[in-house]
C-alpha cells in the first residue's frame, strides 16, 4: 500500500502556528526547543526529493543570519548599559547623525539581546523551511485557486529545469575539470557560462515543442487530474499546531 | 494514415533543399523506419509530421502533408495533439512535471479531459507500458530505459493514431532497448497504431520494420520493404554486411534467416579456435578498491583492476550500472570515491592542468562540454595555446580525424560525428597517455561510427596508448575492444578478453556472432579472414 501524502496545506498551516508562537513566547529557549521538535519531523517525513534539502539549507542560512546579526549588533548598534565585557575604539560620526554608534563599550546585555532576537528569527526561518521541506511545491501549486493555475503550471516547469541545470552546471565543470582547465576564477565560470547557455536554451526549445506537440495551450480550460482530498490527519496535524498557538 | 505529396523543405539561410519532391503513403498500423546519415533531414521529416516544422523551426515547405485528413498547414501541431504522438531525440527535454503519474496527467489536463477519463486512461497506459511500480517515482530518478517508457506513455494517454519516434533507443542498453522495441511491436499488432521510427542502430530495429525510408540528405529518399532497401543501402547493419561478404543472393535480416542461409558456410569450417590478442605486461592504471557512494545507492562496490599498456578496454553494462562513476574515478574528478587509482603510479586525483591534458584525455558523454569558444578556430587556437605546440597543429590533427570542418563554423552547428572529432582533436592535441571516452556513439551513423573505430585503433596501436570506453554498442566493442569489463549494481561481474565476454552473454553478443556461433567469429572480417585462412 503507498503512503497517501498528506494535504500540502497542512506542514504549511502547522508550521505558520508554531512560527505564531514562536514569535509570541519570544523566549530564546523556546526558539531553540521548536526548532528539536520541527527537526524530528523533518526527520521522520521528510521526501527524498530536491525539495527535501531545504530544512537543512534554512538550517544554514538561519545560522549565517544568527552570525552577521550579532556582528553588526556587536559593531554597531544602540548602547544598552549594563557590564561591559570590552571595549572598541569608537568611530565619532557628525551630529546630524544621532542615535547611531559604530564602536563603543560592548556590554553582556547588548550581546545576548541580539542574540536572542537573532535566535527568535532564525527560529522561525527554520520552521518554514521546515514545512518547504515537508511539501512538494508541484501539490502546492496543485491546490492553488483556478485563476492562479495557469501561472502555477509555469512556476511548475520552472522547478522542473532548476535541478537540471545545476546538474549541468556540474557535469560542465566536471567536463571543463578533465580538459585540465582551472575551475577557480573568472574566466572559469565563463568557461562553463557559454555551454550551459547554449545547452539551456536548446533544452528550452525542446520543451517548448514537446508542450506544443502535447497540446498545452489548445483548450482554453485545463482539467485537473486527481484532486487532492483534506482527510482526518490533516485536521489532527493543523490542530495540534493551534492549540499549541492558542496556550502560547 | 499518413500522405506526403510533393513535399519539399528548405530551411532559412540555407541552400540545400532538406527534403526534395517526397511523395509517400504510410498506411494505418505500419511501422516505417527512417534511416539515413547524421544531418540527412531524418529528424526534420519526423518533426514535419505533426507540423513542429516549418510551424516551430521556421523553413519554407512546398507541397502537402495530411495526417488522417488533417493537412498541418491548416492544423497546428498542438491541434493534433489528439493524434500524433511524438517522442524526441531527448525525452528528459520534454518533461514537464516531476512525477510519472502527473508527467502523464499532463496532456490529458491541457486538453480538459473529464478526471474520471484521465483516471482511467492513465492506469490503462501504465499497465500498456509496465510502468505501475513507478507511478510515484520523481521522473529524474528513473533510468534511461524507463525514461522512454514514460515519454512513450505520456504520447499514448491521448490515444493517438500515429506515434512518432526519434532515436528512441540510442542511449539505451540492449536490453532496455529489446524492451522498448517490443513495446512498440505490441502496440502495432495489438492496437494497430502507426509507429514512425528514426534510429542509427540497425541492427536492433530492422527486425521490426514493415518499411524503411532511406533519405540520402541530397534530398533523395527511397522507400521500399527491408529487403529491397538492404539490397542496395549503404547503411546496413553487420548481418547485411555479412550476408554482402559471403556473396549471399538473398539478405537475411535477422538471426534466424541468416543461420540458416549459411549453414554450409559453417559445416564447411573446421572449428576454430578464438585469437586473442596478447597483452603487455606493463600496468596503466591500477584501481584499488574503489569504492563510491550517491545518497544511499552504491555506485562502485570495492572495484579492483589493472588496466596495461595498448589495451583497448570497453566498459560495459546496464543503464546506470556504474559505469561512468568508474571512469570518473580513473580521471580523478569524482570527489566522491574512496579508494586508490594510480594512472603511471600517479594518483589520479592529484593530476593537474597541464600535466592532466599530457596523461589522460577524456571524452565526456557530451563532448560539447568541452567546447567554450564561438568558432572551431578559436577553440583549436586555445588547445594550441594550453598546449604549447605550433598554432594550426590541432586544426591539421582535426583535418587527419575529420576532413571538411569549416574553421568559421560554430561548435554547436557540427554534427554530432563532427563534433565528436572536434573534441577528440583537442584532446589529442595534450598528446594523452590514456584516453577515456564515456560512451563516444550516441547518435553517430555508421560512417562516423567507422571512422570513430579507425581513429581510436591507430592511438591504441600505433602509438601505443590505452584506450578505456564506456558503451552500449556491442558491435563497436567487437570491431574495437581488446578486452571487456562488465558492471552490474556497482561489481565487476566478468572482466577478460572481447571474445569471452561477449560470447558468454547471449544479450550481449554481436549479431554476426549469432550467426556464427559456435564458431568463434565477432565481426565481418573475423569471418572473412577465417574463410580465406581456410580456402585452399
Amino acid at each position: 500500500m503507498r503512503k497517501t501524502p498528506l494535504h500540502p496545506l497542512t506542514w504549511w498551516i502547522w508550521s505558520f502556528a508554531v512560527a505564531i508562537c514562536v514569535a509570541r513566547v519570544n523566549a530564546p529557549a523556546f526558539a531553540i526547543a521548536s526548532v528539536g521538535v520541527v527537526g524530528v519531523i523533518v526527520y521522520f517525513f521528510r521526501e527524498d526529493a530536491p525539495w527535501g534539502k531545504s530544512f537543512i539549507w534554512t538550517l544554514k542560512l538561519a545560522a549565517w543570519i544568527l552570525v552577521i546579526r550579532t556582528y553588526i549588533a556587536v559593531v554597531i548598534g544602540v548602547p544598552i548599559p549594563g557590564t561591559t565585557i570590552f571595549s572598541l575604539p569608537q568611530i565619532p560620526l557628525p551630529s546630524w547623525m544621532p542615535g547611531v554608534r559604530i564602536g563603543g563599550a560592548v556590554t553582556l546585555e547588548r550581546i545576548s539581546s541580539a542574540i536572542s532576537e537573532g535566535l527568535i528569527i532564525c527560529a522561525i526561518i527554520v520552521i518554514f523551511g521546515a514545512a518547504a521541506s515537508l511539501t512538494s511545491p508541484h501539490r502546492l501549486l496543485r491546490v492553488l485557486p483556478v485563476y492562479m493555475y495557469e501561472f502555477g503550471v509555469s512556476v511548475v516547469i520552472a522547478t522542473t529545469i532548476l535541478p537540471q541545470l545545476v546538474t549541468s552546471f556540474s557535469r560542465i565543470r566536471t567536463a571543463q575539470r578533465l580538459r585540465g582547465q582551472s575551475i577557480k576564477g573568472f574566466a572559469s565560470y565563463r568557461r562553463v557560462a557559454i555551454p550551459l547557455l547554449e545547452e539551456s536554451l536548446a533544452r528550452s526549445l525542446d520543451l517548448a515543442a514537446a508542450m506544443d506537440s502535447r497540446g498545452y495551450g489548445i483548450s482554453r480550460k485545463r482539467s485537473r487530474y486527481r484532486p487532492i482530498r483534506w482527510r482526518f490527519v490533516d485536521t489532527a496535524i493543523v490542530a495540534t499546531g493551534l492549540i499549541v498557538m492558542g496556550l502560547s | 494514415m499518413i500522405k506526403f505529396s510533393n513535399v519539399s523543405l528548405i530551411y532559412p539561410n540555407s541552400t540545400k533543399t532538406v527534403i526534395e519532391n517526397l511523395t509517400l503513403e504510410i498506411s494505418e498500423g505500419e511501422l516505417v523506419l527512417v534511416i539515413g546519415a547524421t544531418g540527412s533531414g531524418k529528424s526534420s521529416l519526423l518533426r514535419l509530421i505533426n507540423g513542429l516544422v516549418p510551424h516551430h523551426t521556421g523553413g519554407i515547405l512546398a507541397g502537402d502533408i495530411s495526417v488522417n485528413g488533417l493537412s498541418t498547414r491548416e492544423v497546428k501541431p498542438g491541434g493534433l495533439a489528439h493524434l500524433i504522438g511524438i517522442v524526441g531525440q531527448n525525452p528528459i527535454n520534454g518533461f514537464v512535471a516531476d512525477t510519472v503519474e502527473e508527467e502523464l496527467a499532463f496532456s490529458m489536463e491541457a486538453l480538459n479531459l473529464a478526471p474520471e477519463t484521465m483516471r482511467k486512461r492513465v492506469e490503462e497506459v501504465l499497465d500498456l507500458l509496465s510502468l505501475a511500480s513507478l507511478r510515484a517515482r520523481t521522473i529524474a530518478t528513473l533510468s534511461g530505459g524507463e525514461q522512454q517508457r514514460v515519454a512513450i506513455a505520456s504520447a499514448l494517454v491521448l490515444h493517438p493514431k500515429v506515434l512518432v519516434l526519434d532515436e528512441p533507443t540510442s542511449a539505451l542498453d540492449p536490453i532496455a532497448a529489446e524492451e522498448v522495441l517490443s513495446i512498440l511491436h505490441r502496440l502495432v499488432h495489438d492496437l494497430s497504431l502507426t509507429v514512425i521510427i528514426a534510429e542509427h542502430k540497425l541492427e536492433r530495429v530492422i527486425g521490426f520494420a514493415d518499411r524503411i525510408l532511406h533519405i540520402s540528405g541530397d534530398g533523395n529518399s527511397v522507400i521500399g520493404t527491408p529487403d529491397e532497401i538492404m539490397k542496395i543501402s549503404s547503411i546496413a547493419p553487420p548481418i547485411v554486411h555479412l550476408a554482402r561478404a559471403l556473396g549471399l543472393e538473398e539478405v537475411g535480416l535477422s538471426v534466424r534467416d541468416m543461420r540458416r542461409m549459411t549453414e554450409n558456410v559453417r559445416a564447411n569450417t573446421p572449428l576454430s579456435s578464438p585469437h586473442i590478442n596478447p597483452v603487455s605486461h606493463i600496468p596503466v592504471i591500477e584501481i584499488k578498491k574503489l569504492s563510491m557512494v550517491h545518497g544511499t545507492t552504491i555506485a562502485l562496490n570495492e572495484v579492483s583492476a589493472t588496466i596495461f599498456d595498448n589495451e583497448i578496454v570497453a566498459v560495459m553494462g546496464r543503464n546506470g550500472a556504474g559505469k561512468s562513476s568508474l571512469l570518473r574515478s580513473i580521471a580523478g574528478v569524482s570527489d566522491g570515491a574512496t579508494g586508490h587509482v594510480h594512472v603511471h603510479s600517479i594518483n589520479s586525483k592529484d593530476l593537474h592542468s597541464k600535466v592532466r591534458r599530457a596523461t589522460i584525455g577524456y571524452i565526456p558523454q557530451e563532448p560539447s562540454d568541452l567546447l567554450y569558444a564561438q568558432t572551431v578556430s578559436q577553440e583549436c587556437a586555445h588547445a594550441d595555446r594550453d598546449n604549447e605546440i605550433a598554432p594550426g597543429s590541432t586544426y591539421t590533427l582535426l583535418t587527419q580525424l575529420v576532413p571538411g570542418i569549416s574553421l568559421h563554423a560554430h561548435p554547436r552547428d557540427l554534427s554530432e560525428g563532427q563534433r565528436l572529432g572536434l573534441a577528440l582533436s583537442i584532446v589529442l592535441s595534450a598528446n594523452p597517455k590514456i584516453l577515456i571516452l564515456d560512451e563516444p556513439t550516441r547518435g553517430l551513423d555508421y560512417e562516423a561510427k567507422k571512422s570513430l573505430t579507425r581513429i581510436l585503433l591507430e592511438f591504441a596501436t600505433v602509438f601505443n596508448r590505452t584506450v578505456v570506453l564506456a558503451t552500449h554498442d556491442v558491435e563497436l566493442v567487437a570491431e574495437l575492444a581488446t578486452r571487456v569489463i562488465f558492471i552490474a549494481d556497482g561489481d565487476i561481474v566478468a572482466d577478460g578478453p572481447t571474445i569471452d565476454v561477449l560470447l558468454s552473454s547471449p544479450a550481449f553478443a554481436p549479431q554476426v556472432s549469432k550467426v556464427m556461433s559456435p564458431q568463434p567469429w565477432l565481426t565481418v572480417r573475423d569471418v572473412v579472414a577465417a574463410l580465406e585462412a581456410n580456402a585452399p
